[in-house]
């Protein structure tokens, strides 16, 4: 009788086992998902510019990559008696593909090198800028975008009201996010041309599977312009 | 009734058990083994990372030469093989630095002093055969070539690409997530014990009971663990990486491959004992059957 006791709980302790490593499987993949994802936009960056692949079919022969050193020490961290700005200066046009600025974001320790021009090998180094936009510190709408598997994998937590500074060699640019944008990629009203000073900052939407045609992003709006160097007749 | 209103917390219990197990040993593995000199120390000995990390900079150096005409021995006699370990370990030291407290800069230290005597030397004998003038711009020349070797020597001993993880400002967010894990080992200590006294108060009525459910435990904790890393090591996963530089490529697909070695040895020791806990959970059923 016990014999045949024993015999009857085997099944259930088995099943046990079974159910028990099913749910923790199933548990294990819903939970490490996006850690993985996260991993993989890592493990791009860190080796981005060791793995690329020109190809001599790419059309991108010619290309000249320049990388530049800017300071990026934000401006509450300069003392007072170092602060010599201006409100306007002198502009320094980038020649395609250089790296002409870094956009720091504190709110999602965001620090990632802009190149001037967009071409994807470009966008294998960094955020890139569209040349038809204007230049940092030109009036106008400063057009800049990135991979969401990569440098701008965070944009989407950016929230109205955070802060994005742009550094480049010729002075400091700081923006508020004023709003979150999503629009097709067809759509090209948050890229044109604009009359006020803005930056709008865009990357495809998040797809685990392919490339989406949705992009989102924010528009910030101008705060303050610092150049090093004053414009003829400009005062500190 | 009774064994069915018993038998559902042990379920609970158990699910809760493994979950806690696999954490506890990863933090463990995490604190002691993941993130230490000792290891970065091991895979620059196992992958001969200052061999590979030498050759880079002679093929660099010698194709270089054909361009500026500067002989790659003037570079190549001045820096040894030594010297590329020494730079690999100060930068490991430094991130290890960096990973553990917060400090100013991340810079690897190696000795260039005979760097810039051979350099120098080249210089000034090519000057004074050449009639050249050795004023403020030969000064300059001679300097920013200096520069130049010395960036790149040490862009070579930074193997595991600590600086380009200390520009990202990753290393602030491993210092976070570092502080927390001491956190919380703590608490999956405590979270543990608290669990397994639960076990035992559920299977107070039939103790030997209690090695099934802590074989369980151990055993679906150390598979979940080991098999993932037991089928990338065998297919070789990390050997796909595409990584130009050779020493780059071995220290990341080696440090890889040791971690996940270390991971998958300690996951299969704790899935070994929740077996070996079933079996001694079988033979007491055996006993007690017999017995009967």
């Amino acid at each position: 009788m016990a014999d045949k006791k024993h015999k009857n709980s085997l099944p259930v302790y088995l099943l046990t086992g079974i159910f028990l490593l099913i749910l923790c499987i199933a548990v294990c993949i819903g939970i490490l998902i996006r850690p993985y994802e996260k991993a993989q936009t890592y493990l791009n960056i860190l080796f981005m510019d060791q793995n690329m692949k020109i190809s001599p079919s790419s059309g991108l022969n010619g290309l000249v990559i320049k990388e530049n050193n800017i300071e990026t020490t934000p401006v509450s961290d300069i003392p007072v008696e170092e602060q010599h700005f201006y409100d306007t200066g002198e502009i320094i046009r980038p020649s395609f593909g250089e790296q002409y600025a870094v956009l720091k974001c504190d709110d999602i320790s965001l620090s990632v090198p802009v190149y001037w021009g967009s071409t994807a090998e470009l966008l294998e180094r960094g955020a890139c800028q569209a040349s038809s936009s204007a230049v940092l510190g030109e009036t106008g709408n400063v057009v800049i975008d990135a991979h969401v598997n990569t440098f701008f994998a965070d944009l989407g937590r950016l929230e109205t009201g955070n802060t994005v500074v742009l550094y480049t060699s010729y002075g400091i640019f700081t923006y508020e996010v004023s709003e979150k944008i999503e629009f097709l990629n067809t759509n090209k009203k948050y890229v044109l041309p604009t009359e006020d000073d803005r930056l709008t900052l865009y990357t495809c939407e998040a797809q685990v599977l392919g490339t989406s045609d949705n992009r989102t992003g924010v528009v910030c709006t101008l705060v303050s312009k610092q150049f090093y160097n004053p414009a003829e007749g400009a005062n500190p | 009734m009774t064994k069915i209103k018993l038998y559902i917390p042990k379920i609970i219990l158990t699910f809760l058990l493994i979950f806690l197990l696999a954490g506890t040993e990863l933090t463990l593995l995490v604190q002691n083994k993941a993130l230490t000199y000792k290891t970065f120390e091991t895979i620059t000995v196992q992958q001969a990372l200052d061999e590979k990390a030498y050759s880079t900079l002679e093929s660099y150096f010698k194709s270089r030469a054909n361009s500026t005409g500067i002989p790659a021995e003037v570079y190549l006699n001045a820096v040894t093989q030594e010297d590329m370990k020494q730079g690999i370990l100060s930068g490991v030291s430094e991130a290890v630095r960096q990973m553990h407290s917060p400090a100013d800069g991340y810079a690897i230290t190696m000795d260039f002093t005979e760097l810039e005597t051979s350099v120098t030397e080249f210089f000034t004998q090519y000057a004074d055969t050449n009639n050249i003038q050795k004023d403020e711009t030969f000064r300059q020349k001679v300097q920013a070539n200096l520069e130049e070797a010395e960036a790149k020597i040490l862009a070579v001993a930074d193997t595991f690409r600590f600086g380009t993880i200390y520009e990202h400002g990753w290393f602030a967010k491993l210092r976070l997530f570092l502080n927390l894990f001491q956190k919380l080992m703590i608490i999956l200590c405590i979270a543990t014990a608290v669990i397994l006294l639960c076990l035992i108060f559920c299977c107070r009525s039939r103790f030997s009971e209690l090695f099934y459910w802590l074989g369980l435990t151990a055993l679906i904790s150390g598979l979940l663990i080991c098999v993932p890393c037991l089928y990338v090591l065998l297919t070789d996963y990390f050997s796909a990486f595409v990584v130009k530089d050779l020493q780059i490529y071995s220290a990341v697909t080696g440090y890889l491959q040791y971690i996940t070695k270390q991971t998958a040895f300690t996951s299969g020791i704790t899935a070994l004992l929740g077996a070996g806990s079933l079996i001694i959970f079988s033979i007491i059923q055996k006993k007690q059957t017999t017995a009967d």
